[in-house]
């Protein structure tokens, strides 16, 4: 079998100075500008009414009884639970009693809900501003050459991710361009942010993204309607088979406990 | 241990109290420095308590100022401590009057200000007017019905006031939002033993919570094994059924908890007696690992032994 010769091209050293350095710290700094800029740009929450606190926390509060039923007695849990149905039907807990039913708000047209859009809105612009800057910037000065070598083998699939920018067939993928080092800091600098910044740090947009997609459908918020929420609520709390931790506590205790 | 500055110091004793009292000309000469730190804010706020406690107005009164200059005088929590060291320097029922007036204002503007809500609640059954304070906790708990904090306190209103059935309802609320929470589960214990006591002899609803109160200790002890108040109720629960024997009505399933075959009972009286005493030895002793009990309650189990002719 033929051995593929190592490919060796010759850089200038003054590479590493002039292009690897300056575009590591202009993210960097970047990162940091964007994390304040967040910070700044982020208005308060917005303060709830008693009504809509009520709301959340009764529905919640069915939920607890959902999920922690076993530490009371059957008695005790049988008449929770018929209140707690009977006022989730009727609706006795939502918002504004009479809306109930008339399915749920066109988000668009309240006003609540615009301002959490807006909050998103900023949140993603402060992200996209920046990186289209310095992606141009870099194309602009830095494109259609390699600066480095990796120091570990990369199969072929690797090459449209390092050498973007560098049109050329047969060079080996460890070779990689300044594009492609613009990206691998947008992924790679999260730890760094995180020793710079704390761990909450709103630098890195990784993680916004995550959080975006990963996160379960909101609870409470724009687009849901609670009186469904209620309803289906009170469902669970009727299919409830009730069985209690008390039940044999005393033979697991004499088992379990030796003096 | 010696008491640390970063928990609330509402449950030490006086003198551990005393002690962080004292530290207050130390951290509030340190405050000058520009950076805060973590723990620092939670320093101020329990050195304030421990000021109030001890009597030092004065200091309370500047752990305050830092607080405010911090947060601003809207902060909620910050107007709570605000109202609480208003209350602490108040001298005769009517300066407290015109606390509970600005309560009222402050609630008026913004009625979901929860800190305000459960300091004007502490201030009415502090001032004597227990009903009045059970009637607002109620309506706390009607718009916030997942604050365990407020169903013990409730409880507690009521239990005060005799009525087991409510305290006991209350407290399971509390229970639901803390299941695992052994020290609920024994007071919950207590007050249905307690309930069993004043409910009249024979009878099932006796019965019934002296049932449920022997499950409630057993569970909190498996939830905790050198929990003494645990103990301390199931040797008492146990004692008592064990006495009563004889008169046992017949039980019907209708949902509540039944009692144990006596057998059971007696095992579990044994388990109690032995533990108890246990616990009284070693912690009697000063014992590596059996510290931490409180005096008065060893003392109490200790009588509680004797009372039953056991020796130590």
């Amino acid at each position: 079998m033929a051995q593929v010769p190592v490919q060796t091209i010759h850089r200038d050293p003054q590479l590493f100075y002039w292009i690897l350095f300056p575009i590591t710290i202009v993210m960097i700094l970047t990162g940091v500008l964007r994390h304040y800029a967040s910070v700044l740009m982020q208005s308060a929450p917005k303060k709830l009414d008693q009504k809509a606190i009520r709301e959340q926390r009764s529905l919640l509060h069915g939920i607890n009884l959902r999920g922690n039923f076993h530490a009371l007695s059957k008695k005790s849990f049988a008449t929770r639970r018929d209140a707690l149905v009977t006022a989730f039907e009727s609706g006795a807990y939502l918002k504004d009693p009479e809306r109930a039913g008339q399915g749920q708000p066109n988000p668009l047209s309240d006003p609540s809900s615009m301002e959490g859009m807006m909050g998103m809105m900023k949140n993603q612009m402060a992200m996209i501003i920046p990186n289209t800057l310095i992606m141009s910037w870099i194309n602009a000065f830095f494109s259609g050459y390699v600066i480095m070598k990796l120091p570990f083998p990369l199969t072929i699939k690797f090459k449209s991710m390092l050498q973007a920018g560098v049109m050329t067939k047969d060079m080996d993928p460890r070779w990689m361009s300044s594009i492609s080092w613009y990206f691998l800091c947008i992924f790679g600098l999260q730890s760094v942010f995180n020793f710079l910044l704390g761990s909450d740090n709103a630098a890195s947009q990784m993680a916004q993204q995550m959080g975006g997609m990963g996160a379960a459908p909101q609870m409470f918020g724009p687009g849901v309607d609670p009186d469904k929420q209620f309803k289906a609520e009170a469902e669970n709390l009727a299919v409830i088979e009730h069985y209690s931790v008390l039940d044999d506590v005393e033979e697991r205790l004499l088992e379990g406990i030796t003096v | 241990m010696a008491p640390s500055l970063l928990f609330n110091p509402a449950k030490l004793p006086p003198s551990e109290a005393l002690q962080l009292a004292q530290q207050a000309p130390v951290v509030l000469q340190g405050s000058s420095s520009p950076s805060e730190t973590v723990d620092q804010w939670a320093t101020y706020e329990n050195l304030l308590l421990a000021c109030l406690r001890t009597g030092d107005d004065e200091a309370a009164a500047k752990c305050m100022d830092q607080l405010e200059a911090r947060f601003g005088p809207d902060n909620e929590r910050v107007m709570a401590l605000r109202g609480l060291l208003s209350e602490a320097q108040a001298e005769n029922n009517g300066e407290l009057e015109a606390v509970l007036k600005q309560y009222d204002a402050i609630l008026e503007g913004n009625s979901t200000n929860l800190p305000i809500t459960k300091r004007r609640i502490a201030l009415l059954r502090s001032m004597g007017r227990v009903s009045d304070a059970a009637t607002a906790l109620v309506q706390l708990l009607d718009f916030s019905p997942t604050d365990a904090e407020a169903w013990s306190e409730l409880s507690d209103l009521y239990f005060t006031q005799g009525m087991y059935s409510q305290a006991i309802y209350a407290l399971e609320e509390a229970l639901l939002l803390s299941p695992n929470a052994w020290n609920i589960h024994a007071r919950l214990g207590e007050v249905q033993y307690m309930a069993a006591t004043t409910s009249g002899s024979g009878g099932g609803s006796q019965q019934k919570y002296l049932a449920e109160a022997l499950k409630r200790f057993a569970r909190s002890i498996e939830l905790c094994d050198d929990y003494l108040r645990g103990y301390y109720g199931l040797k008492l629960v146990t004692t008592r059924l064990l006495k009563e024997q004889a008169k046992q009505a017949k039980q019907t399933d209708d949902g509540e908890f039944t009692l144990p075959d006596p057998k059971t009972i007696e095992r579990l009286d044994e388990l109690a007696t032995a533990k108890l005493s246990e616990i009284v030895r070693h912690s009697t002793l000063k014992d590596r690992g059996w510290r931490g009990y409180d005096e008065r309650e060893v003392a109490a189990a200790r009588e509680l032994l004797s009372q039953n002719g056991i020796e130590r």
